[in-house]
């Protein structure tokens, strides 16, 4: 029985979405250009789009791996991204073992620090409605009201609010520090060849 | 079509979609705007899923933030409390992190090595002058290592996974045995039983196992490795038992491995004496018997003064 969007979207956001940092750190090693990392993710989100059950998908965090480095694969067969520096690596390379990813508990605790996090970051007009909105649950028209501006207004600051926060999840700070002290490793083994 | 549309325009247009879903502004199912624009490019599908994922990753933050809606109806807003809203939202975010993890911390002084059985049946042994903080969750137990060193012995438990941090460092196990020992850049893992799994922060695909028998060091900013694979596992864990097992060190090693139990300080005032190697098996808390032994088998000569033992060569005669 196929399973309801709700539910797939609260997957996709608890289970996908949180690791789409790590993966795209992962793409920076074989192509430096957010375009093709860009095209590649989205893609990955339309294939997830296009399934109408993801039970069968255990590990959220090895599926977006697998899935990209598929995409990834399939575009370079096909010439449409070029900059790939090296393609069997990439094809080779084990991306994840089968242990599962952390613990929900710990997982929970680190991914409620990243929700703060993002959120702390908006501006504040738009955080102030972010939060009205997301975390105390109120609705649009009820903080127009509360704030003496239209519903319109209110609109387009929880779209500005949404699209920084997806921009937020593109990056992971941790991530980000990490692989600049340590992300040449496997462009150097490319160059040994 | 003129030209192609970036992921990221799509992406922006998708979050004013997922918006004016979810404020009831418009039916996701019915709305023809929406239809059509999905319509047009195969990619707004995958680009509004995740704008929408999106929204529920935050709202998941106030599920484990048990911050509730409020009920209908509302009561009445004054403008000057949304001033507060953002304030209040982080206080109440820290304080359900503290919450969850509301951890048990155990602290040893110099010279003192404290076993503490866990709650789970597992038990940990604390070196000297460390400390651990234990959280123990229905799905997963949590050991913080916050200085020092310790032994894990873990009672199996598929279902609830034991992870010691050490800084950026964490080291997961199911049932096993196992020490940590934080140093400024990383943390030695030392596995004597079973296997366990080693990880940076932020690196989590450049996990490595360490089996039984072998040592691995963890650094804060690489992939971890196996530095050691050897007997000198169980040999460097002798300290759970009280134990300094010398198997050629130099003096100097075995002196600062006895300094790190006690505030009676073993001091060499020979450089000569500092490098010559032995071999044994040693309270760590009886630094005294180990001088004595020095002075018999190197022929030294021990001066007590104090809380200081200084070993010397004996002049000649």
């Amino acid at each position: 029985m196929a399973q309801s969007r709700k539910d797939i979207v609260a997957w996709v956001g608890s289970h996908v979405l949180p690791h789409e940092a790590a993966v795209r750190a992962w793409l920076r090693r074989w192509t430096s250009r957010d375009q093709d990392i860009d095209d590649v993710i989205q893609e990955a989100y339309c294939r997830l789009a296009a399934m109408d059950d993801v039970t069968h998908v255990s590990n959220g965090r090895a599926y977006l791996f697998q899935t990209t480095r598929n995409i990834v694969l399939e575009q370079v067969r096909r010439s449409k991204i070029v900059r790939i520096d090296n393609v069997t690596d990439m094809g080779s390379l084990s991306i994840l073992d089968e242990a599962p990813p952390l613990d929900r508990v710990v997982a929970g605790a680190r991914e409620l620090q990243r929700v703060e996090q993002l959120i702390e970051k908006l501006p504040l007009r738009c955080r102030q409605i972010f939060v009205l909105r997301r975390i105390h649950g109120v609705s649009q028209r009820e903080i127009a009201q509360m704030l003496g501006i239209t519903q319109a207004a209110v609109e387009k600051q929880a779209t500005r609010g949404l699209r920084l926060i997806m921009k937020g999840l593109e990056r992971d700070d941790k991530l980000e520090t990490s692989e600049g002290e340590s992300g040449d490793y496997p462009r150097e083994r490319t160059r040994d060849r | 079509m003129t030209t192609r549309e970036s992921a990221r325009e799509i992406a922006d247009q998708a979050a004013e979609w997922a918006t004016r879903i979810d404020s009831g502004s418009i039916d996701r199912a019915t709305d023809f705007g929406l239809r059509r624009w999905l319509d047009e490019d195969p990619r707004r599908q995958g680009a509004l899923l995740r704008a929408e994922a999106a929204l529920s990753f935050v709202d998941r933050g106030r599920a484990l933030a048990g911050v509730i809606p409020k009920p209908e109806p509302r009561p009445v807003w004054v403008r000057r409390k949304l001033m507060f809203a953002g304030a209040a939202l982080a206080a109440s975010l820290i304080g359900v992190a503290i919450l969850v993890t509301a951890p048990n911390r155990y602290d040893t002084a110099l010279g003192e090595i404290r076993r503490v059985p866990l709650s789970d049946g597992s038990m940990i042994a604390i070196n000297s002058q460390s400390a651990v903080e234990v959280s123990m969750h229905r799905n997963a137990r949590e050991v913080a290592l916050t200085r020092g060193e310790a032994w894990f012995k873990v009672a199996h438990d598929k279902t609830r996974p034991f992870i010691v941090s050490a800084g950026r460092i964490r080291v997961r196990a199911v049932g096993t045995a196992f020490s940590v020992r934080r140093h400024d850049d990383g943390a030695d893992v030392q596995v004597t039983e079973g296997l366990v799994e080693t990880w940076t922060v932020g690196e989590e695909e450049r996990r490595i196992q360490v089996a039984a028998g072998s040592k691995a060091y963890v650094a804060a900013y690489e992939p971890p490795k196996i530095v050691q694979a050897s007997a000198d596992v169980e040999r460097s864990l002798a300290w759970r038992e009280g134990q300094i097992v010398l198997e050629g060190e130099t003096l100097d090693e075995a002196v600062a491995q006895f300094n790190r139990y006690n505030a009676r300080k073993l001091v060499i005032s020979d450089p000569g004496l500092a490098a010559e190697k032995l071999v044994g098996q040693f309270s760590a808390t009886d630094p005294q018997t180990f001088a004595g032994a020095v002075a018999t088998t190197l022929g030294a000569k021990v001066e007590e003064e104090g809380d200081t033992i200084r070993l010397s060569r004996r002049s000649p005669q």
